[in-house]
């Protein structure tokens, strides 16, 4: 995408944003209710191919539009990525209803992906459950208004993938260095209690970066580490056990 | 994966069946729904549909939503014929708390769900033939469907999701002049429907693909558990409006739309058939609405609790027979709305439907199993 | 086959020719604003003046999408033994990116302070602002339309027998 002088590239800018805006091949993306809603639009009554966008592309890569309409399943969340993937930029999304918004009616649901813009960068939003044709035809607009004040060269505006964004986010969120309150250096044991290995020294062993060496995401394995140590079978054996019983009750 | 080896005219061919995927995405399916089809060549060894993609856990949130809030889920597994659904479940709680709806607010739930199934069978009536390569019929269809939705939309407020019905009866009384606007709308829609039926009833290209394809036999039918206009286009002859009739069906005369063939053209013209008919029996319940006057719904406690114990009320959605399995614990939610959708057990004739058949034949015959998917995951 | 052979795609032919002699029924929004039923579900107007922020519409939500917060308030009535509590609204908002538009608040306000509007031009770039704080809740105000009378054969609304009572006494 490169950015050309603007004497020179606004003629080329306006000139790009009006065909893209008025020539958007729409990808049926019809999951749910939503897309009957979209079929609606398309046909006679509310017709939108008099705002210039086009139905029934063959696919994702002769598309430019991705109107998401419906409830975005966990099962079904990998295979929109990949559609979109395939489409070739400039690309464009709408969110059509509350489902795709953010889970909409199914917030609380086990196997409900809470709005499209987790998977792939929405540009409109049209909120209804399931909105109107005419809302839908006004989302279009918007969508229109938001490709004219673009900047952009002949790339398309290019906007960062939620996917990647979210795992980097909780991957810097988890390993950031521990905030510890002041502990004292050495813990009070009561009488008797021994550990069985050294204990760790009360600062974290800060991995490359300053960030803390392991946890779920950047492990190489599913579930915490164990409480002994990775290298340790269990059980353990009886005399590597050290408890006693704090009272000394009846056997 | 088999391998074959046909050896002919000199040369060693190696065959291998194909595995391909038709879905999850894809224009000639319902939604989301995927086919894994092994093929050889053209014609199909083995299918499996694996459903799923569209599974909200619709029952699970059921058991955390009150009687009023269910209805909002209900509407939507079905979206097609959302009136039905939610039929079904205030059927299914009034059964259970032993309310008896007003007369009424029975005829006029009659009346909207004749509409809704109106509604719901120019869906098909429209997107079938679009699947075989016949475009125009679907922008005709969706012009009955916007008469008839500016209807719905002027009773409930919405074009799709009605939620018109609460336990006990509607929600609120119709507005004055719109059983007359209705019948106009039904009269209006009866009035073209002709142009839908004459662009592709007898058309030689729709018949040339549909009849003689898929011939689902009454046995299968029945054995996949198959219903409405599926089972009826095979010769099943069962419909829940005149077998056991609930709501106001048992004081109408239901004709019962069947065909013996049982092959794609089948169901098809059942569910052209079947549109005549509901028009006719919608008008005939909103001639008797103007005629009974009372209340529309019942009053409710504030909180509504159904009684512990279950009960099973099944209702001839549309698209088949839906059955609605309450299990109720004496609270403000149920302990367990179960739904038997008719969509799941048609689509599950399409394993026995499919082998033998060519890619083209399947899309034809995929289209006329009239499934929704989201009836079909919830 | 019935008839002659090619008699089903004439026929078809035929009904293409009759419609193309009729007028298109597009409707040219956005030229042409749509005409909707006043019970058509666009967007939802709060009128703060009824609201005693009685938490029933935020409570009944099944989207949880009403987020309210309050105060109360001591109100001196002079003359009256005590200071009257009073409930203050400070927050209300309605998050439309959930809302799935079922009408159950505004069945549960008893104060009449929800009210249906048709409106449907709301889309945004931003999620966020599918948030509709108070203040554009009550611009939605001035869209909401009057309810359309019952049908005389049922009962009639719950206001018109309120004001006949209220005319009788």
């Amino acid at each position: 995408m490169s950015e050309r002088p603007s004497i020179l590239g606004e003629p080329i800018r306006f000139v790009l944003n009006w065909g893209r805006r008025y020539s958007l091949w729409v990808f049926n993306f019809g999951l749910a209710c939503c897309a009957i809603e979209f079929i609606a639009t398309s046909m006679g009554r509310h017709d939108f191919i008099r705002l210039g966008v086009i139905p029934f592309a063959h696919g994702p890569r002769q598309a430019d539009l991705m109107v998401v309409s419906g409830t975005v399943t966990d099962k079904m969340a990998p295979a929109i990525k990949r559609l979109y993937d395939q489409m070739p930029e400039p690309k464009y999304v709408i969110s059509f209803g509350a489902c795709s918004n953010c889970g909409g009616p199914y917030w609380d649901s086990y196997s409900v992906t809470k709005g499209v813009d987790q998977l792939i960068p929405v540009d409109v939003y049209v909120p209804g459950c399931p909105p109107r044709p005419e809302a839908l035809l006004h989302g279009i607009l918007r969508l229109q208004e938001r490709i004219a004040a673009e900047q952009s060269g002949p790339g398309g505006v290019s906007r960062p993938d939620p996917v990647v964004a979210a795992r980097e986010a909780e991957l810097a969120a988890l390993t950031a260095p521990p905030v510890r309150p002041p502990f004292p250096a050495e813990p009070v044991l009561p009488e008797g209690v021994v550990w069985h290995r050294d204990r760790p020294s009360s600062a974290p062993v800060l991995g490359p970066g300053g960030r803390l060496p392991v946890n779920e995401l950047s492990a190489d394995r599913a579930g915490a580490g164990s409480p002994f140590g990775d290298d340790e079978t269990l059980p353990l054996p009886l005399d590597r056990i050290s408890y006693q019983r704090p009272s000394s009750g009846p056997e | 994966m088999t391998r074959e080896v046909v050896v002919g005219t000199g040369t060693g061919l190696d065959t291998a069946d194909m595995v391909l995927n038709i879905g999850p995405q894809h224009p000639s399916t319902h939604g989301v729904l995927r086919l894994k089809l092994v093929l050889d060549g053209e014609r199909v060894i083995s299918c499996e549909p694996i459903i799923g993609y569209m599974h909200r856990g619709a029952e699970k949130l059921f058991e955390v939503r009150d009687y009023r809030q269910i209805i909002v889920l209900a509407n939507r597994h079905d979206w097609l014929s959302a009136f039905a659904n939610e039929l079904g479940v205030a059927l299914a709680v009034e059964r259970l708390m032993g309310i008896e709806v007003p007369e009424r607010a029975v005829w006029l739930r009659t009346a909207l769900a004749e509409l809704n199934r109106v509604l719901n069978h120019l869906m098909f009536l429209g997107s079938y033939p679009l699947e075989i390569g016949a475009i125009t019929p679907v922008f005709y269809a969706f012009r009955e469907r916007e008469t008839l939705q500016t209807i719905m939309e002027e009773v409930s407020g919405g074009r799709m999701h009605y939620m018109f019905n609460r336990v006990g009866g509607l929600k609120e009384e119709v507005p004055a002049g719109w059983t007359r606007r209705a019948r106009a709308a039904i009269g209006e829609v009866r009035r073209r429907l002709p142009d839908l039926d004459n662009l592709i009833r007898r058309n030689e290209i729709f018949l040339a693909r549909t009849v003689g394809v898929g011939v689902l036999t009454a046995e299968q039918a029945a054995a996949y558990g198959a219903s409405g206009p599926v089972a009826r286009a095979s010769g099943l002859d069962f419909d829940l409006r005149r077998d056991e009739p609930y709501l106001a069906y048992g004081s109408l005369s239901v004709p019962v739309v069947t065909r013996q063939e049982g092959d794609c053209h089948a169901r098809f013209e059942c569910l052209l058939d079947q549109v005549f008919v509901s028009l006719d029996l919608a008008e005939t319940c909103l001639e008797r609405v103007d005629q009974i006057s009372g209340p529309v719904n019942v009053r409710l406690p504030k909180v509504v609790k159904a009684p512990e114990g279950h009960t099973y009320a099944w209702t001839e959605n549309p698209l088949g027979i839906n059955g609605y399995y309450l299990v109720s614990r004496g609270e403000k939610t149920p302990w367990r709305m179960k739904l038997r959708t008719a969509s799941y057990a048609n689509v599950q004739a399409l394993s026995t439907l499919l082998p033998g058949c060519l890619v083209p034949d399947l899309i034809a015959i995929l289209g006329s199993m009239f499934f929704v998917v989201g009836d079909i995951d919830k | 086959m019935d008839g002659i052979p090619g008699k089903g795609l004439v026929k078809g032919l035929a009904v293409t020719a009759k419609t193309m002699a009729h007028r298109a029924h597009t409707r040219q929004y956005p030229d042409v604003e749509p005409d909707l039923p006043p019970r058509s579900r666009g967007v939802i107007a709060l009128f703060e003046e009824n609201c005693t922020v009685c938490m029933l519409c935020a409570r009944e939500c099944p989207d949880w999408c009403i987020y309210i917060d309050s105060h109360k308030e001591e109100v001196v009535v002079p003359g009256a033994a005590r200071a009257r509590q009073r409930n203050v609204l400070d927050r209300f908002a309605i998050d439309f990116s959930l809302c799935m538009y079922c009408g159950i608040c505004i069945e549960a306000c008893p104060f009449d302070a929800l009210y249906w509007s048709p409106e449907f031009e709301y889309a945004e770039y931003d999620i966020r602002d599918l948030l509709h704080e108070k203040d554009r809740l009550r611009e939605w105000m001035w869209t909401v339309p009057p309810p359309p009378a019952h049908d005389p054969m049922g009962e009639p609304a719950k206001e018109e027998s309120t004001a006949a009572r209220r005319a009788a006494r």
